[in-house]
């Protein structure tokens, strides 16, 4: 979209924004807004490049303060049928293990960005999500979608992020580490997807080999549906792994609502994992989430996390308590800072250590 | 519905977050497991750099997440699976390098990822800082030059390596049975209550029930108490020196001070508090 038809686009997405209260890109915003992943991202499960409505939403209710004039707003949209975006997150954290010297640093947690190829507009696009920083470029995501029809079934094939509970930024929250299904560890193989109504549906087929290339003939299926309501939401995932080291086999629910200006979010994983060590092992992880929104652009995050990491043994359970701060003060920048509290067996000093973190985030 | 139950529940996440903040300290006490957080039995003899690796680098830091069918870039690094899966193994993310290189730790994969240096992705472990300590990649460095041999022979020595209850620790009263693990097999002709000796915040010996080293477990020395221990103070003594050292397999006297030489007691002095709630 350029010049004036672009400008009345995006009148329309604010019009649009303003009846249905808001939208966004982490999961507490769409369970704050009562919308879908894919309101917001072109990707239907989440994450990733922002769709038109998502710009929009970010400068306009996100941020606390927009600057600049309405005639400006980014799209994403750079050409008729490219979309382009970008994540970049610097941090300074102070880490406190017991035992040990306390170590301060800072470090470029992320520097990605994306295009979206929408060679037939709404119906046909290849996805690229690259990775610059740190290190040299890793390609995350690169597949190819087809719309069957709009807002109906698609299906997606490369390699992607597969679809399991909430896909939430920190990839170090028990519920996406445990289960393996985060954001370091797309796979490849195809996807289709149901955007039905107050549905949202994915089943993927693929490698089951985190990204490494194929090892046997087995095959890993990943399931997960949710209904989407404005004011509550609630899902089930699953997924099974066939591998020649043991099957891999796992489940989970997952579910928000909102209540004024908190939102909750909750998700619980279990995986029986034949393929660790000689006996498998039964594992478990949940995360309850509580965000307030204090204003706009001020929100207050509360998660509490726990780790089963073998259901076998007992006293071995980890915990780990986060209250983040994070402060959108304009458009495409978020000021995020907290504390974690990792609680675990005594015996052990990295299971017990306490960070605080302070990041700049800016995205587009 | 008691206490317990509820705690239950909010620590597996059923309850509201509130609640299960207010309730934290859902952590398992440890008891009976080793810094992994393994069963005190799945504890291996530590008899090489690379077991050593394995016991305080991949099993209690990388194999949270490189474990399994579907561990990132196909690593798995737990027990059993990591020394196949490094050692002269291309690396899933830079193809032309070795995940390990016998000999050259500068052009190995992993040494790059824990330092750092590596052209893609990002610095291990992912969940850092912290990072790997020095001593640590030091650790790693040394195996890999000396050639990355999967195992070598025994120790040269025989030190304790953990204890449970751990040194200062408090634990909670109705306490009997203590466990001491070595860096070694230890020689069980040797061990008896006159190599293990228990003494109370007054100083008077602590009657022993039996000190035996458990089958299959080599390394490790339980000792238990004729009656559970009541709240005090306790200093467990290992005896290196004395009429009865204890030894090694390998006929090593223990090396209790940690002078580098065979004699002296490890001393590992702990709490029974009954405020202290298992």
């Amino acid at each position: 979209m350029t010049g004036k038809k672009s400008f009345l686009g995006l009148v329309g997405v604010l019009a649009l924004i303003a009846f249905s209260g808001t939208a966004h890109a982490e999961p507490y915003l769409a369970a704050q807004m009562g919308l879908k992943c894919v309101q917001c991202h072109v990707n239907p499960t989440g994450g990733g490049l922002r769709s038109v409505f998502g710009n929009a939403f970010a400068q306009t209710q996100l941020a606390a303060k927009k600057i600049g004039s309405d005639e400006d707003l980014w799209t994403g949209q750079v050409m008729k049928f490219l979309a382009v975006g970008g994540n970049a997150r610097a941090n300074y954290s102070f880490t406190d293990v017991p035992n040990q010297d306390s170590t301060n640093d800072f470090a470029v947690e992320e520097a990605r960005a994306y295009l979206d190829f929408s060679v037939i507009p709404n119906r046909l696009s290849v996805y690229i999500d690259q990775r610059f920083a740190p290190g040299n470029a890793t390609n995350l995501e690169a597949n190819i979608r087809y719309w069957f029809t709009e807002n109906g079934a698609y299906v997606k094939a490369g390699r992607m992020y597969q679809p399991f509970g909430y896909r939430f930024e920190d990839d170090n929250a028990f519920v996406r580490q445990m289960s393996g299904f985060n954001m370091q560890t797309p796979d490849e193989g195809i996807e289709f997807g149901f955007e039905k109504g107050s549905w949202s549906t994915q089943v993927g087929l693929n490698n089951g080999t985190g990204g490494a290339p194929e090892v046997d003939s087995g095959k890993q299926v990943v399931a997960r549906t949710e209904y989407v309501g404005s004011v509550w939401r609630m899902g089930a995932s699953a997924a099974f792994n066939s591998t020649d080291v043991g099957d891999r086999v796992g489940a989970g629910l997952f579910g928000a609502f909102r209540a004024g200006p908190v939102t909750f979010l909750g998700e619980v994983d279990y995986f029986d994992d034949d393929s660790i060590g000689v006996a498998g092992r039964k594992l478990m992880a949940s995360l309850v989430e509580a965000d307030w929104k204090v204003l706009q652009g001020h929100n207050v995050k509360l998660t509490f996390e726990w780790l089963e990491p073998d259901n076998d043994v007992d006293e071995d359970e980890q915990t780990r308590t986060s209250l983040l701060y994070e402060w959108s003060p304009i458009q495409f920048i978020q000021l995020r800072g907290g504390v974690r509290m990792y609680d675990g067996i005594p015996q052990n000093d990295l299971q017990n250590r306490t960070q605080a973190f302070v990041q700049l985030h800016g995205f587009f | 519905m008691d206490i317990q139950f509820i705690k239950s529940l909010a620590c597996k996440g059923f309850l509201t977050l509130p609640l299960g903040v207010a309730l934290a300290g859902c952590a398992g006490n440890g008891e009976g497991l080793d810094a992994n957080g393994r069963p005190i039995s799945d504890i291996p003899i530590v008899n090489s750099d690379f077991q050593e690796i394995q016991d305080t680098i991949f099993t209690p830091i990388c194999s949270g997440c490189h474990s399994g069918a579907g561990a990132p870039q196909g690593l798995r690094l737990d027990a059993g699976n990591s020394y196949a899966l490094l050692v002269n193994v291309s690396s899933a993310e830079v193809p032309g390098t070795l995940r390990v290189n016998p000999g050259n730790p500068n052009a190995s994969y992993l040494v790059q990822k824990i330092e750092g240096t590596a052209a893609v992705g990002v610095r291990m472990p992912a969940s850092g800082p912290p990072y790997l300590p020095q001593d640590r990649i030091d650790l790693v460095r040394r195996w890999i030059s000396a050639g990355a041999p999967a195992a070598s022979g025994p120790p040269n020595n025989l030190v304790v390596t953990s204890t449970i209850p751990a040194v200062s620790e408090s634990t909670a009263p109705g306490l009997g049975k203590l466990t001491v693990i070595f860096n070694a097999n230890v020689d069980s002709s040797r061990v008896s209550a006159d190599t293990f000796t228990l003494r109370d915040a007054s100083d008077q010996l602590v009657t022993l029930a039996g000190v035996r080293v458990p089958t299959g477990r080599q390394n490790v020395v339980e000792i238990t108490t004729a009656r559970p221990l009541a709240a005090g103070s306790y200093q467990l003594a290992v005896h290196g020196d004395g009429p009865a050292p204890l030894a090694g397999e390998s006929g090593f006297v223990l090396d209790g001070d940690a002078d580098g030489k065979p004699g002296g007691d490890t001393l590992i002095p702990f709490d029974v508090n009954a405020g202290v709630v298992r």
